[in-house]
């Protein structure tokens, strides 16, 4: 396969998936019965897939895509009726499609057993009407007639032609048919007839009044003969004679054609956009982050300058600089409703599997995040789910008995919220039970025997690796495998995972991501003779450190603030100043004061990832190259926040 | 001179092997993803040909070939629809529109190029 070809297939993987992906969505919103199907849309997806994998020879998907076009077709035709177990059918088919597609586009094989089983489920939605329609219909009927002009006999065809008067009306050029029948063959003899012309005050120049009789030497069968002239059927009347024969045929005008009622509904699905390679976006988002670096080197140097103009206009640069790195990140954004459509199947199909009612509610899909992290967050947040309906949501008898509704809710819900994103699983089931985790915990050597956990803490022992307190393992979740992935899931994107829970009443599981990877607005704070660099978006205020030293907590407008020095984390040596500053940070629901030497100010700054050999290396997320040439570490505020909650929760001092 | 042919189809990767298979031969091609769109790219400009789908968004083919018929400059145009088996009732409606040229997708970029010879010299 050439790389055009390829680059084609990938299109098409591209374009299926989407398209498979708006099968689902139909035929699930059918399913849970909100809305009128969109029939037409639905079969314009297997159409379209059809259409395209025959163009790449996929003969797999096109026959069995067929079959499903077909059962489709009469489904929107109305002649069937739109039910459960067929739409429950139609998803499998809808899956068993993709497969196919991936299967060909160098994925695993695909059990041909599958395929079968379904196109025969797929026979009983065919019948008892008319089976599907033929691939190619055509009709034929040998008519004698007495040939015009000259007769066969010889050693090559004689072709009668005859045009309609419409024919060039219709597009139908009658010399691009003889032009092209003398590509197949080689025409022995033309005639023109024009005894159809008619006299000038009646001759129309749109008309058509010609014949042809033409004698073709070709080694061309009669079917293909009378394929060259497929398209003008019914604007000419074509006879084919063979070579040494006498007996003529009509080619048969096209067989006969039911009325249709007509109405097909149109949705703009298509939005206009531009598809381009993320790699791309990846070189332009550095190259950004270095022209942000550069623009404020120049800011520096202009400002030492003292010349008015050039400070103006280095300022003026920085402005859109700016605006250039905004606009460059907002690319990357995108709605994290791509990751939650594919919740309502999942939920589905896990709900009907453990025999459960559940309705997924969703909000905040509009909520805008990193490409990068949409990516990466869909598999902890389907791991999520699945626990929630697993163990989180009781069967039926269950809650009818303790009073609640028999159907079962479950919530996924994205916002933005202090420069971050949150997104929440909230499930109303039974909740998370503390004795119950305690004694799995204890019995596991994870707690020891006297140690006192406060309710956080305990909640958070259900994200150590292997822990699970479910009695019986289920096909979906209970083997403890997860949680643990999910956490670090979480760690590896720079966000932080809150659980609450409330017995009787349900579990929210919380992350908190920031919105970004790659460029951030930074606080600047120096230690010593080190710069740090906070991101922006956690500061909520600074404040001077009241002259107490050794002082774990701030009490701040009544609120009780952990502090964590930096200066002992982070080992600073040299004495520390004798006025001290803290920066107050905030992560979601959690907030901390990180006490500094001295504040620098505002800074934009790009986040260049430290090398593994710094991984073990505790409140630091990555490193940046200050205007003037300087290397400064940006402080790691999840993991900050994390020290801050875990030691105040442990009433060991913090920092 | 090269002949100019217009391809209407919404699915991208359709589109994208019809007109490599007709540059490959020698044709210029022009692409539009509707009929709406493909309304508005042909203002102005002579083609040769135009292949179009049936079944798209915004404007469908056949409704696109109704449009294309009242302009006086392209009265003329030969047009292909491509079409299933599926659609044969379509296909009436096509041919009072003044489509009298099919090809029944899924079809081989070697079948395309066979029924656009037919119609462009």
């Amino acid at each position: 396969m050439n790389t055009d070809m390829a680059r084609a297939l990938d299109t098409f993987l591209e374009e299926s998936r989407e398209l498979l992906e708006q099968m689902e969505h139909i035929l699930l919103a059918a399913e849970s019965g909100c809305l009128v199907p969109d029939l037409h849309a639905l079969f314009r997806c297997a159409h379209t897939i059809k259409g395209s994998a025959g163009l790449f020879g996929l003969e797999g998907v096109v026959r069995f895509t067929h079959g499903v076009e077909s059962v489709l077709d009469r489904l929107r035709n109305g002649e069937i009726a739109f039910d459960p177990a067929l739409s429950a059918l139609l998803l499998e088919c809808r899956d068993h499609i993709g497969a196919l597609v991936r299967a060909d586009c160098g994925g695993n094989a695909v059990p041909a057993a599958v395929g079968d089983g379904l196109t025969r489920r797929l026979q009983a939605w065919l019948s008892p009407a008319a089976p599907a329609a033929p691939l190619r219909p055509t009709a034929g009927e040998p008519v004698a007639a007495s040939g015009g002009g000259l007769l066969g006999g010889a050693d090559h065809w004689h072709l009668s032609l005859r045009f309609g008067l419409d024919v060039l009306r219709h597009g139908m050029d009658p010399l691009s048919f003889i032009h092209y029948l003398g590509q197949c063959g080689e025409i022995v003899h033309l005639e023109t007839l024009h005894e159809g012309l008619p006299g000038w005050r009646d001759y129309d120049p749109e008309s058509c009044y010609l014949g042809f009789e033409i004698d073709f030497k070709s080694e061309a069968s009669k079917e293909e003969i009378e394929e060259i002239f497929d398209f003008v059927r019914g604007d000419a009347t074509v006879r084919i004679l063979p070579p040494h024969s006498r007996v003529v045929e009509a080619a048969v005008v096209d067989a006969a054609l039911d009325k249709q009622k007509r109405g097909e509904e149109r949705k703009a699905l298509e939005a206009r956009s531009l598809k381009v390679p993320s790699e791309r976006l990846d070189q332009l988002i550095d190259r950004v982050g270095e022209l942000v670096i550069a623009g404020a080197a120049t800011q520096i140097l202009a400002e030492a300058s003292r010349q008015p103009a050039l400070k103006e206009s280095a300022a003026n640069l920085l402005r859109l600089v700016e605006d250039i790195r905004d606009t460059t990140l907002k690319l990357r954004m995108v709605p994290i409703g791509e990751v939650f459509s594919r919740f309502p199947r999942v939920v589905r199909d896990v709900a009907r599997e453990l025999g459960k009612d559940i309705e997924l509610k969703i909000g905040g899909a509009d909520t805008e995040l990193d490409k990068s992290m949409v990516e990466k967050i869909a598999d902890p947040l389907t791991h999520m789910v699945r626990n929630a309906i697993d163990h989180g949501i009781e069967p039926e008898a269950v809650r009818l008995a303790a009073g609640k509704p028999g159907r079962g809710t479950l919530r996924l819900d994205a916002y933005h919220d202090s420069g971050g994103i949150v997104i929440e699983v909230a499930d109303d089931g039974g909740g998370l039970d503390c004795g119950r985790i305690l004694q799995k915990a204890r019995e596991r050597g994870l707690v020891g025997p006297d140690q006192h956990l406060s309710r956080p803490e305990i909640f958070r022992l259900i994200l150590a690796p292997g822990f699970s307190t479910a009695e019986r393992v289920t096909n979906l979740s209970g083997r403890g495998v997860g949680m643990d992935v999910v956490k670090s899931s979480v760690d590896a994107l720079r966000g932080t995972l809150d659980i609450e829970s409330e017995a009787g009443r349900g579990t929210v599981m919380r992350i908190c991501l920031p919105l970004t990877l790659a460029i951030i607005d930074g606080f600047q704070v120096a230690l010593g003779n080190n710069i740090y660099i906070v991101p922006l978006d956690m500061v909520v205020e600074c404040i001077e450190l009241p002259p107490d030293p050794g002082a774990e907590y701030l009490n701040l407008r009544d609120e009780i603030l952990p502090l964590v020095r930096l200066r002992s984390l982070f080992e600073i040596e040299g004495p520390a100043p004798a006025r001290q500053n803290v920066v107050v940070v905030r992560l979601g629901r959690r907030k901390a004061g990180l006490v500094v030497d001295r504040l620098l100010g505002e800074f934009q700054t790009v986040i260049k990832p430290l090398s593994k050999i710094f991984d073990r290396l505790q409140g630091v997320g990555g490193s940046t190259i200050l205007g003037s040439g300087q290397v400064a570490l940006i402080v790691d505020v999840p993991a900050l926040l994390g020290l801050a909650a875990r030691r105040a929760e442990a009433g060991e001092p913090a920092g | 001179m090269s002949k100019t042919i217009m391809i209407v189809d919404d699915s991208a990767s359709l589109r994208q092997v019809v007109s490599m298979t007709l540059k490959g031969a020698g044709y210029e091609v022009i692409e539009a993803c509707d009929g709406r769109d493909a309304l508005a790219k042909l203002k102005g400009q002579r083609v040769h040909l135009v292949i179009s789908d049936v079944n798209m968004p915004n404007l469908d083919g056949i409704g696109f070939v109704q449009e294309l018929k009242k302009d006086p400059s392209y009265k003329f145009t030969p047009v292909i629809m491509l079409t299933t088996e599926a659609q044969e009732a379509r296909k009436q409606e096509g041919q009072a529109a003044g489509a009298r040229a099919w090809v029944v997708k899924p079809f081989q970029p070697q079948q395309m190029l066979g029924a656009v010879a037919k119609l462009v010299m």
